[in-house]
Order: structure tokens, then sequence, then C-alpha cells
């Protein structure tokens, strides 16, 4: 049957709306392939038609099964595109290599261009009125108090503050810091909000 | 609508569902998408399940090479059943993609019976759905639900929770971001395995 590799392929990454896979090369290549061979069949019965017409049915068939492999990739590729955009938003421009090694090098590419155009596009922001830019991925949630009690969750190392003072952010310690300072670490899963 | 567009993943696997159909022309070298034929092309006539991405697409052409039928859930006699009792059938057994899949077939159905049993059977439905996700206990006795209404269930479920936090508190606290979390999740069991 037709394009049955290609169901495998999108049913694996629906199976973790929120988490992304491993880039699946292989199973690429083969999808590719069948189509090539779908392509060169249809391209022999289509100089055929002249002598059988009836071959012309055949080749609508199996140009529909390349249609349809065409739609499950892109659609394959464009859902994988839609989480790279959140990686950027949630796990800040400097991807942790264990999740780097999940994209391929031409999703790695469109991520650090993605991530380029989001900062200049955020330093853009507020310039003619004197400001020198904002962080859209600051405050998501308004901010209910000025300082926060946070528990660091992993071993982070040395974390400066804007009034100079430098913190040992380590595994179990607890800190009371800016809001401004940690949220994005709470964001990115190093320290836990206590409430 | 959003789920029909060209890219979205829903509607691919909804698509990838299989239809039955009739041929009506010759198909040379087709033979093999009937795995009970032995010849090499098939004939007009023939009656096949094939997905509904290729039913559609061979329906379209002109003439149509292909008539579709009803599958059997959109049938008379399961129509009387969902008529009379749609809250009480199994729709994840039955239908994966129940409504979506209707609204493609619906076109097939000469008496025009089908669209309304849509409406009467999401109609039914959904007032378990809603006033189930409201006292969250239940959802777990429902009859199995079919794709789009576990989507729907388990939207309604985090909605019910941020609501009854909010209302506790009347705060919300800064949480890790949703990918890094269930990244992280996902290292930890796969840590276990190991």
């Amino acid at each position: 049957m037709f394009a049955e590799k290609v169901i495998e392929l999108l049913k694996e990454s629906e199976r973790n709306p929120d988490t992304i896979d491993q880039f699946n090369d292989d199973k690429i290549r083969q999808i590719l392939e069948e189509m090539d061979l779908l392509f060169k069949m249809n391209m022999n019965d289509a100089n055929a038609t002249t002598e059988n017409r009836s071959l012309w049915t055949t080749v609508q068939v199996r140009h529909s099964a390349l249609e349809r492999n065409k739609r499950c990739l892109l659609a394959y590729l464009c859902s994988r595109m839609n989480k790279i955009k959140t990686l950027r938003w949630e796990f800040g421009s400097i991807l942790p290599a264990d999740i780097r090694e999940l994209l391929s090098d031409e999703e790695y590419e469109w991520f650090s261009k993605y991530s380029t155009n989001l900062a200049s596009y955020m330093r853009s922001l507020g310039q003619d009125i004197g400001y020198s830019g904002i962080d859209l991925t600051e405050n998501l949630k308004p901010p209910k108090s000025l300082y926060i009690e946070v528990l660091c969750v992993l071993d982070y190392g040395k974390l400066e503050l804007e009034d100079g003072d430098v913190i040992m952010l380590k595994k179990n310690s607890r800190h009371f810091l800016p809001t401004s300072e940690c949220q994005t670490l709470i964001r990115q899963g190093v320290l836990k909000q206590i409430t | 609508m959003e789920n029909t567009s060209y890219l979205s993943i829903q509607d691919i696997l909804v698509t990838n569902e299989k239809v039955p159909c009739k041929f009506l022309h010759d198909l040379p070298k087709m033979g093999f998408l009937d795995p009970s034929a032995t010849e090499e092309d098939l004939k007009a006539g023939t009656h096949l399940d094939i997905p509904l991405w290729l039913a559609e697409s061979l329906y379209s052409r002109r003439p149509p090479l292909i008539s579709v039928e009803l599958p059997k859930i959109y049938k008379e006699s399961y129509r009387e059943i969902l008529g009379a009792d749609a809250c009480t059938v199994d729709m994840h057994k039955l239908g994966k993609y129940f409504y979506e899949m209707g609204c493609y077939v619906a076109k097939h159905d000469i008496k025009g019976e089908v669209s309304a049993t849509l409406m009467n059977t999401f109609r039914q439905r959904f007032r378990m759905l809603l006033s189930a996700s409201v006292s969250n206990d239940s959802i777990s006795s429902m009859q199995p639900l079919s794709e789009s209404e576990r989507v729907q269930a388990a939207a309604a479920a985090t909605t019910e929770r941020a609501l009854a936090m909010w209302l506790q508190r009347g705060e919300s606290p800064l949480t890790a971001a949703n990918m890094v979390a269930n990244h992280r999740k996902r290292k930890r069991a796969e840590m276990e395995m190991l």
C-alpha cells in the first residue's frame, strides 16, 4: 500500500506532542526512495499512454500517492519547526547539548537564524522612546511581587546579580531573589518557586 | 477550520482511515491494492477498502474512478443505535475519528441523514463530556472517547484545575516551561529504563 511509512513517521511524532524527538533521517530517506520509485513508474507509464489509454488511470492513482507523501513530509517538517520555535522561547538562545543532538543540521541552522531574528526584533523595540529593547521572553505572567523565594533544583554554578553580588546556585539551596533575575531560570527548570 | 489545513497532522491521520469503495474503471497494474486478487490488474466492479485520502482523490477525478460507500458506523443500523443513546457507544473502538471522518463521508450519503446524526451525536455526547469534566472524577467512568473528545476532555480538566488553583490562592506561581518539564521527565524515564 502507498504512503504507509510516512504515517508511521507522523504517528511517532504525534505520540509526544510536548517533546521533540530525534530527527528521523533514515525513515525520510526511505520515503523519498518510495516517491522516487513512484515517479519513475509514472514516467514510464505516462510515456506509454499514447498506445494504451487505460494506463492513464494508473498514473493518476500513483500521482495521488505522490502528493500524499509530499503533504505528509511537509506536515512532519512543519510540526517540528513549530516545536523548535517553542524551544527558543522555553530553553533560551542556547540549547542544552542533549536537545541540540535531536535536531538535524538544517534545523539547527534554522533555530540559530530564528534566534537571531527574535533577538534583533526585541532589541529594536521601544528604541524611539529611549529604551534599549524589551525582552519578550520575560514576564509571561504578570509579576506579583518584586522578590520571591526559590529552591535550586540542580547544580547550576555562579550567578551574578544586577547589583554585582555573586551567588552560588547549588542543588537544594534556597535563595530570596528579585523576580526579574530568576524568572528565566525558573522557566528553564533550574530554580523552583516556593510558595 | 484549523484541523483541515494542509499541514495538520490530525487531518492526515483522519484521512488515513479506510472507507469501502467500488471501482468503476479498470486499473492496470494496480492489482496489489486488493490483497485477495491474483491478477496484475484491478478490474472494474471490485469492492475494496482504501484509505480516505486515496478515495477522495480518485472520486474527484473527472469522470470519478470510484464510488464511495459509507463505512459501517455511518450506516442505518448504527445510526439507530446512536440515535437511541449516543453516550453508551464505545467511540474509541467504533470510530476513533467519528466526527472528522463523518464530515468527509457525509457528502457520499445520498439521503443526507449522516450529517443530522453527526450533529445529534455531538450534542448528546458533548453534554455528557461537559458535566463529567466539571465534576472531575467521572471522566474515567465514561465510555471510551473518540480522539477529538479526548482532546476536549483533557483541555477541560486542565482549565478546571487552573481555575481551582486560582480561586484558592489568587495567584499563579512561576513554573518551568512545558517543554522543559516534559523533556526532563522523559530523560528520567529513559534513565530508569537503563
